[in-house]
């Protein structure tokens, strides 16, 4: 199978999965023992029936549950997400919103995490039981215990508070006026605008959260990518290939590396998802505007649109990394692509 | 070997960017007119900032500086109406027909005068939408324009809360120009026709000492000084208002000189606020209740139903133990549902911790060897602590408290549906007249008592007295009487009233602390 028909047959795949999706949280928001109107109505104006009977109106809760249902699949169809219980503003628009700040966090963090985790894992599978691999292994367990609101809250007390070397909370200065949104991405915009001195304070902003939020990820990577390629190491065509005598770094990058690199590739796709969503303590303590306090306020608010907007974008993110993850499976190691 | 020199030239790599990075030049703030105000504060709640619309605690701050109200109450004197946009007003004998006299010559930020025209449809927009705030016009029959500077006011029935109604933020008065221009209406389908809540979110259509310039959902909202002002000039240029959620973090903020104040500290933190020597902290009475209520319905609970067992809970909480423990201080207790500060609180019919009165109700209640039930509550950590010190107390007389923790909307739900034999919950005030609190606390077919099950007619015969007698003293005794009624059914049991920390840079001047919008922009300088 070509490698475009893959792709084809991946994206088909994705409307039945997307309609599953909205159906099934649809059904378990609804179950949820509480009452939207909660969310709405506030206590004060609950014992005015007038107020209530608008809201009910406005937001369609006389409707039968199927109807709700179709109602909003149809919205969906069109493009539309509904607007927030909560937020009362269109869910689209708040995604919008606060989908630029997490996918700058989410991308550092990676880019981070990949940068110093893959060199890392490599070393220390290379150099197993040497200084080097009980180092990784330090950092990774670092990474992997330390729960984001105590490092960033160290971090921010050590690198902001006492040594002043970084700033502090925010996604640029607090005095500074946030740049002109194109992209919502303030490095790219502020680099598209020229303004060098907002792209470098925006910069430093980035730096504590991704480190914090990307060390857990790094610590994966690093860990995964030393197991497997000690596994591949082991392996009869290694020895094989030294064996010709190639040259050691031949043997690791050309043969070794290739093969023990899917399992990282997975990791990292399925560590990048996570990213996007999973960042709510992380953007709490670095009071960065992003998508997982807006999910998880959605959640314990029972604003259900906006609980299946962010339901809906998490899952295109995930169906999406997992595509590019497979198409990369499939430069990789063609052998995937034609199973 | 080449290739772990190549890996660890990657890892320096990137070590080298990240330090590169740390090291680049700070950004210079952009230049603005001098001096800007940055407070930080968890600003989770704000949903919109149309005055109309919005409902929650941020924006009452931020509309009573972007916006003017007739009238006031100023920070300070919470027992005195003052003027604001209306120089004085006019009430008929019957109470039921006020005329208020507009301050002459007054312009909104966009040049237009404010008219009396404004206030008819900021009232009637406000009650026509029929959001959340749209109770507050509830009390208005009619507006009628004399003038452009005369307006008068029918109301449905005789009000003495209505001049603190006014003083609401809700209340404020919009150009009606403006808003009708971005699609805004006072017509009475309202609720579905007006299209200006967009445009009021990013903007203000006021005539107050700051102007809305921007709002980013949970990252900042800009005030700019409206140097027209008619009450004067603001001494600040701007106002920066930062959401950070995390407290610590806010309080390093300051600390460090990124911010000038934060508009609630933790208890934990105030010590350190304290000690630095750049800081000022300053404590407000808040006239939040927080209350434990307890249901007079037999079917939700045998036990609770009975007023003695009511009684002897209220008799064995460690008050002052729960204030000066867990709150550090930081926090009061009013007698009854009227907390301090508000007309008709006597703070010498407080009722302190009682075990041996509380043991001797429960014996009479039948109740001697004590009983289970569950203690409801909206989970956060301050009450997580108190619920904990609850059971503790309460396990002194023999009753047993199952803690059962809620997320806040499932609560709320399930309290809502009079579900709930034992609650755990809080009050806090939209305006600043005891109805607030008499209204809540004692009509069978409204608020927290019908929630509770609580129907005593003679308990709302007092309510009822307090919310349409004109005569202050009249009015004052049927508060103290209604308390009296309360406090022997018992079916609430006020544990502490909360005092809000505030912590600033010593250069900032003029603070007042108010306990409905907590500042006025206008006053502060720096």
């Amino acid at each position: 199978m070509g490698l475009s028909t893959h792709i084809i047959r991946r994206l088909l795949l994705v409307i039945p999965m997307l309609i599953g999706v909205t159906l099934l949280t649809f059904l378990v928001s609804r179950v949820v023992p509480a009452d939207p109107l909660v969310v709405i109505v506030s206590e004060k104006a609950l014992d005015h029936p007038d107020i209530v009977e608008a809201a009910i109106r406005k937001w369609g809760l006389d409707k039968p549950l199927p109807q709700q249902y179709l109602y909003y699949v149809w919205n969906l169809a069109h493009g539309d997400l509904g607007v927030s219980f909560k937020t009362k503003r269109p869910v689209a628009q708040d995604l919008a919103q606060y989908l630029p700040a997490t996918v700058e966090l989410s991308v550092a963090s990676l880019l981070f995490a990949t940068a110093v985790g893959l060199p890392l894992g490599i070393l220390a599978a290379v150099k197993a039981g040497s200084w080097i691999d009980h180092l990784a292994r330090f950092i990774s367990l670092l990474g992997a215990s330390m729960p984001p609101f105590w490092s960033g809250l160290m971090a921010l007390f050590l690198f902001y508070f006492k040594a002043r070397i970084l700033p502090g909370p925010g996604r640029i200065d607090a005095r500074a006026a946030t740049p002109h949104g194109i992209t919502g991405l303030y490095l790219l915009d502020t680099f598209l605008l020229g303004d060098t001195n907002a792209f470098a304070d925006a910069l430093r902003h980035l730096i504590l959260p991704s480190v914090i939020l990307g060390w857990f990820t790094l610590a994966i990577i690093c860990r995964i990518t030393r197991s497997s390629l000690l596994e591949v190491l082991r392996m009869d065509y290694i020895r094989t290939a030294r064996a010709k005598g190639l040259h050691e770094r031949v043997v690791l990058l050309r043969h070794a590396l290739r093969n023990a690199f899917i399992p990282t590739l997975t990791t990292m796709g399925l560590a990048f998802a996570g990213l996007m969503t999973g960042a709510i303590m992380t953007e709490t303590i670095f009071a960065w505007p992003g998508i997982g306090r807006y999910a998880v306020e959605a959640a314990v608010n029972l604003d259900y649109p906006a609980v299946l907007g962010t339901t809906l974008l998490i899952a295109l993110i995930y169906i999406f990394v997992n595509l590019i993850v497979d198409i990369l499976y499939g430069v990789i190691d063609p052998r995937i692509r034609e199973a | 070997m080449k290739f772990v020199r190549l890996s660890l030239t990657l890892i320096l790599v990137t070590a080298l960017v990240v330090t590169l990075a740390a090291c680049a030049p700070r950004a210079t703030p952009t230049p603005v007119p001098l001096p800007t105000l940055v407070m930080v504060m968890n600003m989770d709640d704000v949903v919109t900032l149309d005055p109309h619309h919005a409902y929650e605690t941020t924006n009452l701050m931020i509309h009573n500086s972007t916006y003017d109200t007739l009238v006031e109450f100023r920070a300070g004197d919470l027992t005195k109406v003052a003027p604001r946009l209306a120089d004085r007003w006019e009430v008929s004998a019957d109470g039921l027909t006020y005329t208020f006299y507009l301050h002459p010559g007054v312009k909104f930020t966009s040049g237009n005068p404010v008219t009396a025209e404004d206030v008819r449809f900021s009232w009637m927009r406000l009650k026509n939408i029929k959001d959340n705030p749209a109770f507050y016009a509830d009390i208005v029959a009619d507006v009628q324009v004399v003038n452009d500077t005369t307006v008068k006011v029918i109301l449905t029935e005789p009000s003495p809360a209505f001049l603190a109604i006014c003083a609401a933020p809700a209340m404020c008065i919009v150009d009606s120009k403006v808003v009708k221009e971005h699609g805004g209406t006072d017509a009475a389908d309202a609720d579905q026709t007006d299209k200006a809540k967009d445009w009021l979110d990013q903007n203000s259509a006021g005539s107050g000492p700051f102007i809305l310039t921007k709002w980013t959902p949970k990252a900042e909202i800009i005030l700019e000084a409206n140097p027209n002002y008619w009450r004067g000039k603001p001494k600040l240029g701007k106002v920066i208002i930062k959401h950070v959620a995390d407290p610590t973090t806010a309080l390093q903020m300051l600390q460090r000189g990124d911010a000038d104040m934060v508009e609630s500290l933790d208890v934990d933190l105030v010590e350190q606020a304290k000690a630095d020597p750049n800081l000022q902290v300053i404590i407000g009475q808040t006239l939040n209740q927080n209350y434990l209520a307890m249901t007079s319905n037999p079917e939700l609970s045998k036990p609770l139903s009975d007023k003695r067992v009511r009684q002897a809970i209220a008799l064995s909480v460690d008050y002052d133990g729960l204030i000066k423990a867990l709150l550090r201080g930081y926090g009061s207790r009013a007698p009854s549902i009227i907390p301090l500060g508000i007309l008709g609180v006597d703070p010498a019919m407080t009722q302190g911790r009682n075990l041996e009165k509380a043991k001797a109700l429960l014996k009479e209640a039948g109740y001697e060897k004590g009983f289970e039930v569950e203690l409801c509550y909206g989970s956060n950590p301050v009450r997580e602590t108190i619920a904990a010190k609850l059971k503790s107390d309460l396990a002194e007389v023999g009753i047993t408290v199952n803690l059962k923790p809620m997320e806040q909307s499932v609560y709320l739900s399930e309290m809502r549906a009079q579900k709930l034999a034992f609650c755990f919950g809080g009050w806090t005030p939209d305006y600043l007249d005891p109805t607030m609190w008499t209204d809540y606390f004692s009509y069978h077919d409204r608020g927290i008592a019908k929630r509770m099950w609580y129907n005593n007619p003679e308990a709302e015969r007092y309510a009822k007295i307090v919310g349409t007698e004109l005569d202050p003293a009249k009015r004052e005794q049927a508060i103290k009487d209604l308390q009296k009624v309360l406090m022997d059914d018992m079916p609430f049991t006020m544990l502490y009233q909360n005092q809000q920390i505030v912590a600033m840079n010593k250069a900032v001047k003029g603070f007042a602390y108010h306990p409905v919008h907590f500042v006025s922009f206008f006053d502060l300088s720096k």
